[in-house]
């Protein structure tokens, strides 16, 4: 079960999105999830979902792995959903559950469920596919360019990227780990998923303690590797790969921005018809 | 056979926790070289001092006493740091706890980069390494999905990167399972006669160590033996003093021995015994 979280994967492949810098990818990720906030109109909401389709279509992910990232979050979706429909009291009625009292179903509370929806899946595609398509090297050397800036308020740029690159390293080795050591627990007689709340929550102390004294040993013993591979303070380092912003970078963001512009201006200066329908959130 | 010593101990000790009254003398008055090109077994018990040597070998532990020259510098010199790294490379047991980056070519870059190398002579290094561990073609692979096998290969390309002349291995093959552990030892063969890299490898597989120029035998930190695998194999006494069993080979030619079959003294590694038995067949 644990071997299908795919949120934070890489997946090598040689599509555009595969190709272009990782500082374009980021930024404009950054720039399209603030966008999705700002957006009050289905017809700017569409747009953005679109283009993120579009995004999924043209890095030749799977669909079904796209599918899995937002299968993860179905709870939170459907949370989300029923919290609209019970707080919309506004608008036509469609549906009296409990005959004689106030409470209703309404217009606005559907379109506003709707819409929420949309925001969270188009969120977790877009920022999923900056993942899947850049290596976990790549993207942490481009936040450490991006935050270079930083530097001079002394601020350990290259360690915090380094960091977050051994992070992104770990994480598929440390689940594994987890599962390991579920099976051994559960094979000495713990009782994981069963019993109350307190009971459980004891059980996850058997699990963690082993997971986090193997974590600092795995840590102990890496460091001693990368001083073996004369890593030092990371002050003077190369790189295998070189970041460019070539003119594909420029056409994305052209696009991107469109997009984005588009779906932006029809929120604020709303033209009156269906798809222009403002859901109050 | 007078080449130049690329790793020598010079009466090493190494004690742990020196200030404490738990010290432990885990390397007592090591004396040893190494030449360039050769390949060399260390041999030892649990707790015989033989991951220290590792350790030493590098200078990520300076002795306590005596000295450790890698190609004449001295390790606990910390002008030369990155130099005696650069020239001994280390690999250790676990390769999972080795790997830094998570895609294969990412990884072997790790060690250039350091080196603050042009990026063409990286890329040059890169491919090099992989082609030299036979892993060319899992360039593009995520390191977590690889076998153990293929894993500790990749950590040994990320060392040869940096063009070492002396690898010193770490029990690599202990966590391997039996397919994995063949093929990384076909790659250390090939690293030593192909590239001509000196290599000492530290290991309880009596197997392993069978096919050295010298084998190293080491009890409580001190050197117990130090000759040519035929006559470490031939003597099982000196092995099992040490705590050590005989290869399965060279087990049943003592027992021949025993039994009065004149088995050659130099004939201990299972090919030899079987060619030996062959020729042997019509007399009977």
């Amino acid at each position: 079960m644990l071997k299908e979280i795919t949120i934070g994967q890489f997946f090598p492949g040689r599509s555009l999105l595969h190709k272009l810098d990782p500082r374009t990818k980021l930024v404009l990720t950054f720039v399209y999830i603030v966008a999705l906030f700002l957006v009050r109109n289905f017809f700017g909401l569409f747009l953005m979902a679109g283009f993120a389709g579009l995004g999924v279509l043209i890095s030749r992910i799977p669909l079904k792995t796209v599918w899995k990232s937002i299968r993860a979050l179905v709870f939170i979706v459907i949370f989300t959903a029923v919290l609209q429909l019970l707080y919309h009291s506004d608008g036509d009625v469609l549906w009296r559950p409990f005959p004689g009292k106030e409470f209703a179903v309404t217009w606005d509370g559907v379109y506003s469920a709707v819409f929420l929806v949309l925001r969270i899946v188009a969120l977790v595609v877009m920022s999923s596919l900056l993942t899947y398509t850049t290596s976990p090297t790549m993207l942490t050397d481009a936040i450490e360019r991006l935050l270079s800036p930083l530097k001079v308020f002394h601020v350990k740029v290259h360690s915090l990227a380094m960091m977050m690159t051994i992070a992104l390293r770990f994480i598929p080795t440390l689940i594994e780990e987890l599962d390991i050591i579920m099976n051994a627990q559960k094979a000495r007689g713990a009782k994981l998923d069963a019993g109350k709340l307190s009971e459980r929550l004891k059980s996850m102390v058997s699990i963690f303690i082993p997971l986090f004294v193997s974590a600092f040993r795995r840590a102990a013993e890496l460091a001693v590797a990368m001083e073996c591979r004369c890593y030092t303070d990371g002050a003077n380092r190369s790189r295998l790969k070189i970041m460019r912003f070539s003119r594909l970078d420029l056409l994305w963001l052209f696009v991107h921005v469109a997009v984005v512009f588009a779906a932006l201006f029809t929120s604020f200066y709303p033209m009156g018809s269906f798809f222009l329908f403002q859901p109050v959130i | 056979m007078d080449r130049a010593e690329i790793l020598r101990f010079d009466h090493v000790s190494y004690i742990y926790e020196e200030e404490e009254a738990s010290a432990v003398k885990a390397v007592d008055d090591l004396s040893f070289s190494v030449k360039e090109g050769e390949f060399l077994a260390v041999l030892g018990h649990n707790g015989s001092g033989k991951s220290t040597v590792a350790r030493l070998a590098n200078g990520l532990y300076l002795p306590t006493e005596g000295k450790v020259f890698a190609a004449d510098m001295d390790t606990a010199d910390p002008a030369c740091e990155i130099d005696v790294r650069k020239t001994v490379g280390v690999v250790f047991q676990n390769p999972d706890n080795q790997i830094v980056a998570s895609i294969v070519e990412e990884d072997v870059a790790f060690g250039p980069e350091n080196l603050n190398l042009p990026q063409k002579e990286i890329r040059r290094r890169v491919d090099a390494a992989l082609d030299a561990v036979g892993m060319t073609e899992y360039a593009g692979h995520e390191t977590h999905r690889l076998s153990g096998g293929q894993k500790q290969r990749v950590a040994i390309a990320g060392i040869i990167a940096m063009r070492p002349r002396c690898l010193v291995l770490d029990e690599p093959t202990a966590m391997l399972d039996p397919r994995g552990r063949a093929d990384v030892m076909k790659t250390l063969i090939s690293l030593n006669r192909d590239l001509g890299i000196a290599v000492v490898l530290i290991t309880h597989f009596m197997d392993e160590a069978a096919g050295a120029d010298r084998v190293l035998l080491m009890k409580n930190g001190r050197r117990a033996a130090l000759e040519t695998p035929d006559r470490i194999f031939s003597e099982p006494g000196r092995l099992t003093a040490c705590g050590l069993e005989l290869p399965d080979a060279a087990k049943l030619c003592d027992c021949l021995r025993k039994r009065g079959v004149k088995v050659p003294p130099e004939v201990y590694r299972e090919e030899q015994l079987l060619a030996y038995l062959f020729k042997r067949l019509p007399e009977r």
